[in-house]
């Protein structure tokens, strides 16, 4: 089950904030982005030897919390994507290919022209296109 | 076996599946939209600096958004990091997805470290454009420019663009050439990258 979708920009903005659940508290989940941003720029500035290759755009499983998991996706231009699940058992591959669709419903939405790069991301198609790849997501682990 | 591997023949034209389509857009189309581009922005500006400027501002939406598409649809999952990298990728890639070609030449500037040059024999921007003499030395490869620094500053890599005329002997038209000018972190981070 995916809770909540984030798009963080160049200077760690938020441009799209989107939770999935209505139990849980908007805020946390914020909080929640918020700290896994720390994590990302850990891992980007100071590259484990044995870690993945400094340029790898999926960063994997950020860090585990009392009872969500936080995956991290970095593209070229420093945008960072956040997904925070409840699923205990998810495939890695299963995280990668989210983040590949996401990553070009995110791309459509930045083409446009009347979108000012930094600024939040008010697009409608680009809010269902990501609701459905969230819900197609849980469909798929469920097997 | 008779009939395995025959080609399936449609009777009916609507039911044949939809082609890709030519990756490509005319040339011609593109020039009138680029004149178009230019002429307005000539009514809007008052000397040949703020037209440059303007041309570049509009290539460096360009950039921007081409960094992304590109990024998401050619290159998988790397990132560039590095300063040759990131120019190789400029000089080819980006090259060849907006021009339908490679760039003519990537070159480094002899008098200081942080310059690197493009050359391009007839920029495709420039084919259908003359400018008048009292114009000086603009260039709408300016639009150009813009891309390139945008492509540029979106991949964490901050510089100065500037497209010039170099006149080639035995050439009737100049050369033209993008001048890259990196900002002092960049060769800073290069250097600690070793």
């Amino acid at each position: 089950m995916i809770v909540c979708v984030a798009v963080v920009g160049y200077q760690n903005n938020p441009l799209y904030i989107q939770s999935f659940t209505d139990a849980d508290d908007a805020l946390k989940l914020h909080h929640i982005v918020h700290c896994s941003l720390d994590v990302v720029d850990e891992r980007v500035n100071n590259p484990k030897k044995s870690g993945p290759p400094l340029n790898e755009t999926f960063l994997g499983l950020l860090y585990p919390t009392e009872n969500y998991k936080v995956y991290g996706y970095l593209t070229n231009t420093k945008v960072k994507f956040i997904l925070v699940t409840t699923d205990l058992d998810v495939r890695d591959a299963d995280v990668r290919n989210f983040f590949k669709r996401f990553h070009a419903v995110y791309v459509d939405a930045v083409s446009n022209p009347f979108h000012v790069p930094g600024k939040k991301i008010t697009s409608r198609t680009f809010a269902e296109r990501v609701s459905t790849i969230v819900k197609s997501f849980g469909l798929s682990s469920a097997g | 076996m008779i009939g395995v591997g025959k080609i399936k023949q449609y009777s009916n034209v609507l039911d044949k599946p939809l082609s890709k389509g030519k990756q490509e857009v005319s040339l011609s189309a593109f020039a009138f939209l680029f004149s178009e581009l230019v002429q307005y922005n000539q009514t809007q500006v008052d000397n040949i600096a703020e037209l440059e400027r303007r041309l570049e501002d509009a290539g460096y939406a360009v950039g921007a958004r081409v960094l992304e598409l590109l990024c998401h649809r050619d290159k998988g999952n790397r990132r560039e990091t590095r300063l040759l990298g990131i120019l190789s990728f400029v000089h080819s890639t980006v090259w060849k997805v907006l021009f339908g070609k490679v760039a003519d030449s990537l070159e480094k500037g002899t008098e200081h470290e942080d310059e690197y040059m493009i050359s391009e024999k007839e920029l495709l921007v420039n084919k259908f454009i003359s400018t008048p003499k009292d114009m000086g030395t603009f260039n709408c490869g300016a639009f150009v420019a813009g891309i390139v620094r945008g492509v540029l500053d979106s991949a964490g890599f901050p510089a100065v663009v500037t497209a010039h005329f170099v006149p080639m002997e035995g050439q009737q038209r100049p050369r033209t050439t993008i001048l890259i000018k990196f900002a002092e972190e960049v060769l800073q981070r290069e250097a600690r990258l070793g």
